[in-house]
């Protein structure tokens, strides 16, 4: 228990002093301009939080560099920012019925109604009150879990267990996040398969490139990641605005203010509703690949079942506005579980996490870092102690900070923003755009980098056009290496056995679980 | 119509899987499917996992065929199946040319600027001088982000040429003037 408190304390001084013990303020300023950067990418329409955090990583590496004095600062504004837009995504929602994602539409369902009873700014309130509460408790779910599930796993699972651990993600991953099971499967397998492309383990050159030599070092991942996710959204985005604007819906202003103040009494109404959402967001997020739409969904139904007669959910009453908020922000938090504890991203958000921490620095999520060593001082060598554990003790401490900001500052921040929800949306997509294409481009250095994005936000564009999820395409882009070093390595360590994944009982139990999960949601949603 | 495309989907994850066994690996990966090491153990080669992950394709791909082909009852769900349709093609044509040419706009304006005011020198050698190292990306980037902008909104406005010039501002204080290490498009290529 001492050596967990050692590790813990080291962590919490990373943030704050340099290995020399002089104070650092950079990543606290960080985590607060990401926090503010963040209520105001989420309050503009038309941009969210994966989109900034995406343009603000090549931006924060050219800015900072790659060395590990790098990354608390980078990650603290990637923090920052995930946890601000996800409170500033309900100021459209509420105040203008346009809601960003599809989880804020549920916002929209009683924040915009409040907006039209003069109860604007309450809604916003109840609204940060609730998505900052339900924030908080799943970073707490995250700081219990991620370090218990690490431990667990490092101790009991080997080569075989891991490489069947992925297999297992990725296939709950396409089971769960799309609408076909088998077009999840498909989208995944063709994103591993790209990932391969300039790689090679046995030393004889890079494979499948196609004869391009600027493949020779693999595709260019923070490219590819940005185009499929942020050039296929834009393609989308400015698609729909050329078809949507004759419709040109025009958006009702707010009427004068009559009751916008929050009440401790309200606050502490709210508690069980809010609590009973971050419950459901939490468990949601802790697994990857299902997302804060479900979570704001069943939180929204859970409060539904359980309103009373004097608030009823669809009116305009904070209780539903405190549902859905607190239920997708708790999705934030948890999401990290599997982030920390497998080196598995559940979400777009934590995507960008895992590109950070794989662009700077020596450190990697995964199982390993929760390795509690020993702490030894050896005269003139130095000290051995696990650096990784200090760093994610480091992280949470960000996590901490952030939240704290958000509490504090977060809410006049907020309720500041209800102009950019003016912004037209057919504004944004295409200076996203330009962003993208010259951020990548300077952190890739060249126009293979632009090509590639542009390449993968074809994809993007294709698959969201098609409605299947991008998920499993990404998260298989991001896994397939270190599935490939897993299965390759089992497989050499087991003398050449091609039956070696089926000999341990754990990666069987994995694997028979996969197939379980790929079988019941194909038949669920043919039966829907 | 969606049976078709249910199909068409697994026929295209199917052909792109056998092209991947039958012609581009063989063709584009050196190693082995197996190797054996120097004490005489055998070990998967560059072409294990690829090779792994097309066969998984081409499975997944055949069952989704089989199961569009068993299902007979989707005809009649099929008027908001997603899909990609001519005006989808239409869109994208045009959008592509938009970028395509910018992007061109963005590599060749600097060169052609100091091709016609400049008798000895090349780009090359000015690339980190001003105004030529900005030409692309105030040119080009201006063309793609008010193009864009008008053809979205469907008129021409000084509001998006004032949108378009701040960003780019925005964009040289940021990538250029903020952060010395990095270059704006195109000059990392020259």
């Amino acid at each position: 228990m001492e050596l967990a408190f050692d590790y813990i304390l080291r962590g919490i001084l990373s943030v704050f002093f340099t290995s020399e013990g002089a104070f650092i303020w950079l990543p606290v300023v960080m985590v607060l301009a990401g926090l503010v950067l963040g209520i105001v990418v989420g309050a503009t329409p038309g941009l969210n939080g994966p989109f900034a955090m995406a343009i603000a990583l090549p931006v924060l590496i050219s800015a900072f560099g790659t060395g590990n004095d790098a990354l608390l600062p980078i990650l603290g504004f990637l923090i920052g920012i995930m946890k601000g837009a996800t409170v500033g995504g309900a100021v459209p929602a509420i105040l203008f019925n346009t809601p960003g994602t599809p989880d804020a539409y549920l916002t929209t369902l009683d924040g915009h109604p409040m907006t039209r009873k003069g109860q604007g700014y309450k809604a916003l309130k109840v609204a940060h009150f609730s998505s900052v509460s339900g924030d908080t408790f799943s970073d707490i779910a995250l700081f219990i879990a991620a370090p218990t599930l690490a431990v667990l796993i490092e101790s009991a699972l080997d080569l075989p267990e891991k490489a069947a651990l992925i297999i297992l993600s990725l296939s709950f991953m396409a089971a769960v996040s799309g609408k076909s099971v088998t077009k999840g499967l498909l989208v995944g397998g063709l994103g591993m398969l790209l990932a391969l492309i300039g790689t090679t383990l046995s030393g004889y050159g890079p494979r499948m490139t196609m004869g391009v030599t600027d493949l020779g070092n693999g595709i260019p991942l923070t490219s590819a990641i940005l185009g499929v996710l942020v050039l296929g959204e834009v393609f989308c985005a400015i698609e729909d605005r050329i078809h949507e604007r004759r419709k040109n819906r025009q958006t009702e202003a707010p009427r004068e203010s009559t009751d916008n103040s929050l009440s401790w009494v309200e606050a502490k109404r709210l508690l069980p509703t809010i609590l009973r959402s971050a419950s459901i967001g939490t468990a949601i997020g802790a697994l990857p690949g299902i997302g804060t739409t479900l979570a704001a969904t069943l939180g929204y139904e859970a409060a539904r079942k359980r309103q009373k007669a004097d608030a009823a959910l669809g009116s305009g009453v904070p209780e539903g506005v405190a549902a859905t908020e607190a239920a997708n922000s708790a999705v934030s938090g948890a999401n990290l579980i599997p982030v920390m504890s497998l080196g598995i991203p559940g979400n777009f958000a934590a995507v960008f996490l895992i590109l950070a921490v794989e662009s700077v620095g020596d450190f990697t999520f995964g199982p390993q870092v929760f390795r509690f060593t020993e702490i030894k001082v050896i005269e003139d060598y130095g000290t051995i102690i696990n650096a990784e554990l200090v760093i994610a003790f480091g992280i949470f401490t960000l996590m901490v900070l952030a939240n704290l900001f958000n509490w504090t500052i977060g809410r006049y921040v907020m309720l500041s923003l209800g102009i950019l929800a003016k912004i037209p949306v057919t504004i944004t997509p295409a200076l996203v755009l330009l962003i993208t294409i010259t951020a990548v481009y300077s952190q890739d250095g060249g126009f293979i980098a632009i090509w590639t994005a542009l390449a993968f936000g074809l994809i993007g564009y294709v698959l969201r056009r098609l409605e299947i999820s991008l998920l499993p395409f990404v998260i298989g882009f991001i896994l397939s290496p270190k599935l490939e070093e897993l299965i390759r390595g089992g497989f050499s360590g087991s003398g050449g056995d091609p039956f070696f994944l089926l000999k341990s009982p754990i990666a069987l139990i994995f694997l028979l679980a996969s197939v379980a999960i790929v079988l019941r949601a194909t038949r669920k949603k043919e039966n829907k | 119509m969606v049976r078709r495309w249910e199909i068409g989907i697994g026929l295209t994850g199917l052909l792109f899987a056998l092209f991947s066994l039958f012609f581009w690996f063989p063709n584009d990966i050196q190693g082995a499917f197996m190797e054996t090491t120097r004490a005489g153990k055998p070990e998967p080669g560059d072409a294990f996992f690829p090779v792994l992950l097309a066969g998984f394709i081409a499975f997944i791909a055949a069952i989704q065929i089989v199961s569009a082909l068993l299902k007979r009852d989707q005809e009649a769900q099929g008027s908001d199946y997603p899909r990609l349709d001519g005006e989808n093609i239409k869109f994208l044509a045009l959008f592509l040319a938009i970028i395509l040419g910018s992007l061109a706009v963005v590599y060749w304006i600097g060169p052609l600027a100091v091709w016609l005011t400049q008798e000895e020198l090349t780009y090359r050698q000015l690339v980190d001088t001003a105004p030529y190292k900005y030409l692309g990306v105030v040119v080009g980037g201006f063309a793609l982000t008010f193009s864009l902008i008008s053809w979205a909104e469907g008129r021409l406005r000084a509001r998006s040429a004032v949108v378009s010039a701040l960003l780019i501002l925005v964009l040289i204080l940021v990538f250029d003037v903020a952060l010395t290490n990095i270059q704006l498009p195109p000059n990392a290529d020259f």
